[in-house]
């Protein structure tokens, strides 16, 4: 039933990506066609994700195109999740584009096809279950998405787009390579049945690991390989940045696990790996939100905070490494738990953030924050919205993003718990790094949400804003449900997910499996916490606000803000820069090494512009030799068929027995 | 249910002697400058003569200024119910984890810094920024003190830590005593005394993010700051100081309450003292004295890790 739904949903994005192109003249209904046919398959996937996460496992095996390559789909709990999370976002992502694809007027046909063929490409990666159409599924989504990536044309997207481009190719080698060795060391089968089954060296699940670890991490956007996410994301249309920001680099979270949990699960996890993965965690979650504090974009600032959020996935997949590897399977599960959670809560909050970024620029035409200001009152809902995104990206219950950081905590308390001293020293500093992350994540939404939507406006746009048109506050309130659902909602969601980690650690379930749901169910306990949260806050807050109600003896005067006696104006409120200088104070020196890390960039950048310019004079010579050849080669022919074709037919029927008796000749002696 | 109902007492009774302790504080200053000072109920009286005032509200101000009192004084309440202050159980263990703890002060601060920014008034939106930054500098100490604790005793519930240091069953004792050093610096910073007041750093900046409140809101504020000030110090003892406390809830919860005012008035007294002994430093020399406290933080975890 699951793969059914799925494939339908597969259809229905390929039909409103040809329903897109082949109206690409009539702009309108190419952008409805393609909107409303990415809804419908996001529907249709978002069914077939649930059923798979609720157990209805299925595959197909059959042979298209390629006989050496199987094409194989397999749709289990962990991709059933991973599909689930894309597909919410598709169809927020999909309902809010009917409105926000007016800003590209002429472009819409292109963006309905590249939208859609983006999101189906994602669920091809996430199911496909062999190599070959795996790298050919990944390949595509890069492509399509790099497409949208450049969809302005402008300098500034075209510069973020090739830096994109050329990173996720780097990664793509590196995933290439783990392939093709593990599948060499398993007797050339492309199938990922094959290498699940087979026990490879350590040293040789070691390289692939390495491998697949930072050719997915270029994807999903670790520390050091993070540099395009902020100059991409941006650029994209803010419904494509949302599937990115929340759906792509999700894939090189999905990667990881893919290979360090399932295709490498027969030879062993290693200590060590569980620690690296750890230890990049670490620093990109701190250094991803020091360098979004000082970006008064407000695309750039979230685009940095996804490589905040990944490496806040990745200590939860490096707790799970570090676990498996000590046998402890409880609290693998436990980790395991808590990073699938944080990605789908990551996918929620980030998505609604980036349509509210995108609200605000469809508002305002500006994604500059120091020019907004006071849009609370005129875009109410948004504001709303981007408040319960803001909180639940800074992890403040009794919100998502809250239950799965602490599901993070514990799980590094209990990882540092295990006897080995190494992996508990570094499990520690990683937990007093996500508690660093938390407090700059509050100051960074402080400032975006602050400088947005409260105080004054600052700039005539800003004070002439209007509430976005339905089809973008839907798409907002959707996720921004999601996000509080998530949250109030942990205790009976958090066994779900738990379920989905068991499948993963031990796919065949037995005592392992009832050992971990016991350890989690000790553990989880008190995620309960977060409906008793809510419950208390929303009491006493209603009732201290009634109270004040009933004190009122007067309507609240309005005044003018004090301003020590002079007379307030626009210049005086706190802006973006006023935070940016105050932390900078502190963090200088974090600032000063992103700033070498751009200057080797440069020459990178450099050897890059040499390497067109010897291609400029290099791209000739294979011309001469391949168009040319060929072309003089025609030319030849042509004369040499002019001779044999006068013009006389008895010439022509002596062609036609020569050939049969050729025929004639050929059938007796194969016969 | 029961629980539930001595949970409730418990933050009332915090709710109740929180502007006790921020009134002694006012008298310990004014005796300390030769001044005779307020009454120690001068609290009381400020907070009465506001909750009948009519409001004052900046023109450019949103409902973040208005939800701020209600939400601050939602968090401290929440919090005086779950952390184990009369009795070594916690009343509503859901709210008593060392975590939950941290994350729900930062909502409050959340809301507390939005308040300034949204209020337009330049000089409370510095002072929000400076309440945010300083929580940048103390969390990682205060975790790491409390992961350290945790480690020792095994869980991250406040309860079940105070449980086992007043037992003694612990495997290491020197971590847990720096671990405590360093945790009870960082409660210091976070009670906003000298000399890391810094959200008054400047006359401009007095009262910081809560200069444009007026009447009942800021009568709200004051109470849930002043409580917010006595949970900190009752997370403190909770974990570090759990001695005389009855070990069940019950009627002995009265004499727990007892003695834990007094241990509150001991450590306020303390306070007191030596807020009004030392200047005050400069916000941007913060970074360098928090370095100290990171040290003894990471000392306590070495000891962990070599089990002393």
């Amino acid at each position: 039933m699951s793969m059914t739904l799925f494939m339908a949903s597969l259809a229905v994005s390929c039909v409103a990506a040809l329903a897109s192109v082949l109206c690409i003249k009539a702009d309108n209904t190419a952008k409805t066609l393609g909107c409303l046919g990415g809804a419908v398959a996001a529907v249709l996937s978002l069914a077939a994700g649930t059923l798979a996460v609720f157990g209805d496992v299925t595959s197909i095996d059959t042979v298209v195109l390629f006989p050496f390559a199987h094409f194989e789909l397999l749709l289990n709990q962990l991709a059933g999740l991973f599909v689930m999370l894309i597909s919410v976002l598709a169809l927020a992502g999909s309902i809010y584009g009917l409105s926000y694809f007016d800003e590209y007027p002429g472009k819409k046909g292109r963006a309905g096809f590249f939208l859609n063929t983006f999101i189906a490409s994602m669920m091809l990666v996430i199911t496909a279950d062999n190599v070959f159409w795996f790298l050919v599924a990944f390949e595509l989504m890069s492509l399509t998405s790099y497409f949208l990536v450049v969809i302005e044309e402008n300098d500034a997207s075209i510069h973020g787009g090739w830096l994109y481009f050329v990173i996720a190719h780097v990664g793509f080698v590196l995933i290439m390579a783990s392939f093709l060795i593990m599948s060499n060391f398993c007797l050339g089968e492309f199938s990922f049945s094959a290498f699940r089954a087979n026990a490879f060296d350590p040293t040789v699940a070691s390289i692939c690991f390495l491998l697949a670890f930072f050719g997915f991490g270029a994807k999903a956007g670790i520390i050091p390989l993070h540099s395009w996410l902020p100059k991409a994301h941006p650029e994209a249309p803010s419904n494509v940045s949302a599937l990115m920001s929340g759906g792509m680099i999700k894939i090189g979270i999905f990667g990881i696990l893919k290979v360090s949990l399932d295709l490498l699960s027969a030879s062993g996890t290693q200590a060590w790996w569980g620690m690296l993965v750890l230890a990049i965690g670490a620093i990109s979650s701190v250094l991803g939100v020091a360098f979004a504090l000082q970006e008064h974009d407000i695309k750039r600032l979230l685009a940095y905070h996804s490589v905040e959020n990944i490496g806040i996935i990745l200590l939860g997949v490096g707790a799970a490494i570090c676990a498996m590897s000590l046998e402890y399977q409880g609290i693998a599960v436990l980790a395991l738990m808590a990073a699938l959670y944080h990605t789908f809560n990551h996918a929620m909050f980030k998505g609604e953030l980036f349509l509210g970024a995108g609200a605000l620029l469809y508002a305002t035409g500006t994604r500059n924050m120091e020019k907004m200001g006071g849009l609370f009152r005129r875009m109410p809902v948004t504001a709303i919205c981007f408040l319960i995104g803001s909180l639940a990206i800074s992890a403040i219950p009794p919100l998502n993003g809250f239950v799965s950081e602490w599901f993070t905590y514990q799980s590094l308390f209990n990882v540092a718990q295990l006897e080995d001293k190494a992996v508990m020293a570094v499990a520690v500093l990683s937990g007093v790094a996500l508690a660093i992350t938390g407090a700059l994540a509050v100051t960074c939404f402080v400032k975006a949400y602050g400088v947005s939507f409260a105080s004054a406006p600052r700039s005539k746009a800003a004070a002439e804003a209007k509430e976005v048109p339905a089809p973008m506050v839907i798409a907002q309130v959707l996720l921004a449900a999601a996000c509080v659902v998530l949250g109030v909602c942990a205790p009976w969601i958090a066994p779900v997910i738990a379920d989905i980690a068991i499948s993963v650690l031990h796919p065949h379930g037995g005592v392992f499996a009832s050992e971990g749901l016991a350890l989690t169910n000790q553990y989880s306990g008190a995620a309960t916490s977060t409906p008793a949260i809510a419950i208390a806050l929303v009491v006493i807050v209603v009732a201290v606000i009634a109270f004040r109600k009933a004190m009122q003896v007067a309507p609240a005067q309005k005044s003018a803000p004090w301003a020590c006696g002079y007379a307030p104006n626009e210049d005086m409120p706190v802006v973006a820069t006023t935070f940016a200088s105050d932390v900078a104070w502190f963090m200088q020196p974090l600032y000063d090494l992103r700033d070498n890390c751009t200057k080797v960039c440069w020459s990178i950048a450099r050897i890059f512009q040499k390497l067109v310019g010897i291609a400029e004079t290099v791209e000739p010579v294979p011309d001469k030799v391949l168009v040319d050849a060929p072309h003089k080669g025609v030319e030849w022919l042509a004369q040499v068929s002019t001779k044999l074709e006068g013009g006389n037919y008895s010439i022509y029927i002596c062609y036609i027995v020569v050939a049969l008796v050729v025929f004639l000749a050929l059938a007796v002696f194969m016969g | 249910m029961n629980n539930i109902v001595l949970g409730i007492l418990q933050a009332v009774v915090i709710a109740a002697v929180a502007p006790f302790f921020s009134g002694l504080g006012r008298v310990i200053t004014a005796k300390m400058h030769n001044r005779r000072g307020p009454s120690i109920f001068q609290d009381y009286r400020d907070i009465a003569k506001l909750m009948a005032r009519p409001e004052s509200q900046s023109e450019d101000a949103s409902f973040a200024l208005r939800i701020m009192p209600a939400i601050f004084f939602a968090v401290s309440f929440m919090l005086a119910m779950g952390l184990p202050i009369f009795t070594l159980e916690s009343p509503m263990p859901v709210f008593g984890d060392a975590i939950t703890i941290m994350y729900s002060l930062a909502l409050a601060r959340f809301f507390f810094a939005l308040c300034g920014v949204d209020s337009s008034n330049a000089y409370a939106g510095v002072g929000g920024i400076r309440e945010l930054l300083m929580s940048v500098l103390i969390e990682p100490s205060m975790l790491l003190a409390l992961f350290a604790t945790a480690l020792v005793c095994g869980s991250t519930d406040i309860a079940t830590m105070g449980q086992h240091i007043v037992t003694g069953a612990i495997d290491a004792p020197v971590a847990v005593i720096l671990a405590g050093i360093a945790f009870c610096l960082a409660c210091y910073m976070e009670l906003g005394k000298l000399p890391f007041d810094q959200a008054e750093a400047e006359q401009e900046l007095q009262e910081g993010p809560l200069a444009e409140l007026s009447g009942p809101s800021l009568a709200i504020a004051k109470l849930a700051m002043s409580m917010k000030q006595v949970i900190v110090v009752a997370w403190f003892c909770a974990i570090f100081i759990p001695w005389g406390e009855p070990a069940t809830m019950g009627a002995m919860a009265a004499a727990g309450a007892l003695i834990f005012l007094v241990k509150c008035l001991v450590d306020f007294v303390l306070v007191g003292v030596i807020s009004n002994s030392v200047s005050r430093s400069r916000f941007k020399n913060l970074g360098n004295q928090t370095w100290a406290v990171v040290g003894i933080a990471v000392l306590a975890f070495v000891f962990v890790v070599v089990g002393v």
